[in-house]
């Protein structure tokens, strides 16, 4: 019972250790807003948030983590936030389209736009897990 | 030293590697930063009259430095049949994309470095008359070519169409040849608009096809001209065998004397995840 119970306790350390909860957004990187009122296509076909998981999965989890939460040592985006759910579709679109070059996201445009507003319907499937969803503050 | 390299690749992770399909043409789209491809390709030509089948492997290691500056290594060796079997030298290329965002064009500004020999046949952009594949390795080999190369990029993303143009400058600093010219162009489209909710190796969204077209254009002491020098067009394909590698193919269709009938491609990479940061922290590097 004491070792499974370390076990689980140094899974959620390295869970915790892998999150960015303190991650800041950089304050250059704003969707025009023509681009952040653009609707997603997709929006009412939930299903297709699947193959965004995949897509995510396959082009995001490297930096994101696969729960989306952010890793401190790559700077990246807890995307489960709420300043990053609070953004619009076309917002999340036109970032994972152009990327934040200076700050090390790359562009995505290589990917169908369909895909990528795939991967937009999966974002919002994302929920808090670790430490951040605990903190009211964020 | 060998150990070292399998160590450090194996503590890299694999990760997401759909390649464009292209061989020769060069789009807006870099390395991930951090990330290395590595990659192990040949050119096969097969021969009209006066010429020899041959085969040239080459090694391409590619390194994301950032999102915007990506580098790359390339080893290169050609086999003539009832010839030999030549080392005939290495690259090294960067290239360098200024903006920031997407745009309707994206330029990207690449400056390589070739100390090769003129056995070389890899044929990774082919400027002026094109390579000789008449005369024997023997002969060739000992011809050493110190060569600055540069490409003026413009690759655009139209809905899911990629359309890219490369313009090539080649300037031998071993003889005086003159500039030569050459020119490469692009398209290409996912086979699958949307991705598919299960796990496939064989679905549409796993492939890319499209075309390519490339050749020579003279050079500043013959002429700026298309004629007596090498043109292909190939249509080209490209799938992503599983998440971190892809396999890719061209048929080439020589439209000149000066062209190898039919020029085959094929061409394999694995990409690895986080590389540059690993290598860091052995050192002591923080990133």
């Amino acid at each position: 019972m004491k070792i499974s119970y370390a076990v689980l306790l140094l899974a959620s350390s390295i869970l915790a250790a892998g999150q960015n909860p303190a991650y800041q957004q950089d304050p250059q990187w704003i969707a025009p807003e023509a681009a952040g009122a653009k609707a997603n296509p997709l929006a009412g076909k939930l299903e297709t948030a699947a193959g965004g998981r995949k897509l995510f999965l396959r082009n995001c989890a490297e930096c994101h983590g696969s729960n989306g939460a952010g890793m401190e040592k790559k700077h990246s985006a807890d995307l489960q936030l709420a300043m990053v759910q609070q953004q619009s579709d076309g917002s999340l679109f036109w970032k994972i389209t152009n990327g934040n070059a200076p700050k090390g996201m790359p562009s995505f445009s290589r990917l169908p736009e369909l895909q990528r507003w795939q991967l937009v319907l999966f974002l919002r499937t994302l929920k808090a897990t670790g430490p951040a969803a605990a903190d009211p503050a964020k | 030293m060998l150990q070292f390299v399998l160590l450090f690749l194996a503590m890299a992770l694999p990760c997401s590697a759909q390649e464009g399909p292209f061989f020769v043409t060069y789009s807006h789209h870099m390395e991930e930063p951090g990330n290395l491809e590595v990659e192990t390709s040949s050119t096969v030509g097969i021969p009209r009259s006066r010429q020899k089948f041959y085969a040239a492997p080459y090694a391409e290691l590619e390194y994301g430095v950032t999102a915007q500056w990506t580098s790359e290594l390339y080893l290169e060796s050609s086999s003539v049949w009832g010839d030999s079997t030549v080392f005939t030298g290495w690259r090294f290329e960067n290239r360098y994309k200024p903006l920031k965002r997407e745009h309707w064009i994206n330029p990207v500004l690449y400056l390589e470095y070739e100390n090769v020999n003129e056995a070389s046949r890899i044929q990774k952009e082919i400027e002026g008359g094109g390579p000789d594949l008449t005369s024997r390795n023997r002969a060739l080999h000992g011809e050493r070519a110190h060569e600055l190369e540069t490409k003026l990029i413009l690759s655009s993303d139209v809905h899911d169409w990629n359309i890219s143009e490369n313009f090539i400058a080649t300037k031998n600093l071993s003889e005086s040849e003159g500039v030569e010219f050459g020119y490469a162009f692009g398209v290409s489209r996912p086979l699958a608009r949307l991705a598919s909710g299960a796990s496939c190796r064989f679905c549409r969204e796993n492939f890319i096809a499209g075309v390519e077209m490339y050749g020579g254009l003279g050079s500043t002491l013959d002429g700026f001209t298309p004629r007596g020098t090498a043109h292909y067009v190939a249509p080209v394909v490209s799938w992503a065998v599983s998440d971190n590698a892809s396999l890719r193919l061209s048929t080439g269709f020589g439209l000149t004397d000066q062209s190898n009938p039919v020029l085959l491609r094929i061409g394999y990479s694995y990409e690895l995840s986080g590389f540059g940061s690993r290598i860091s922290r052995l050192f002591g590097v923080k990133r």
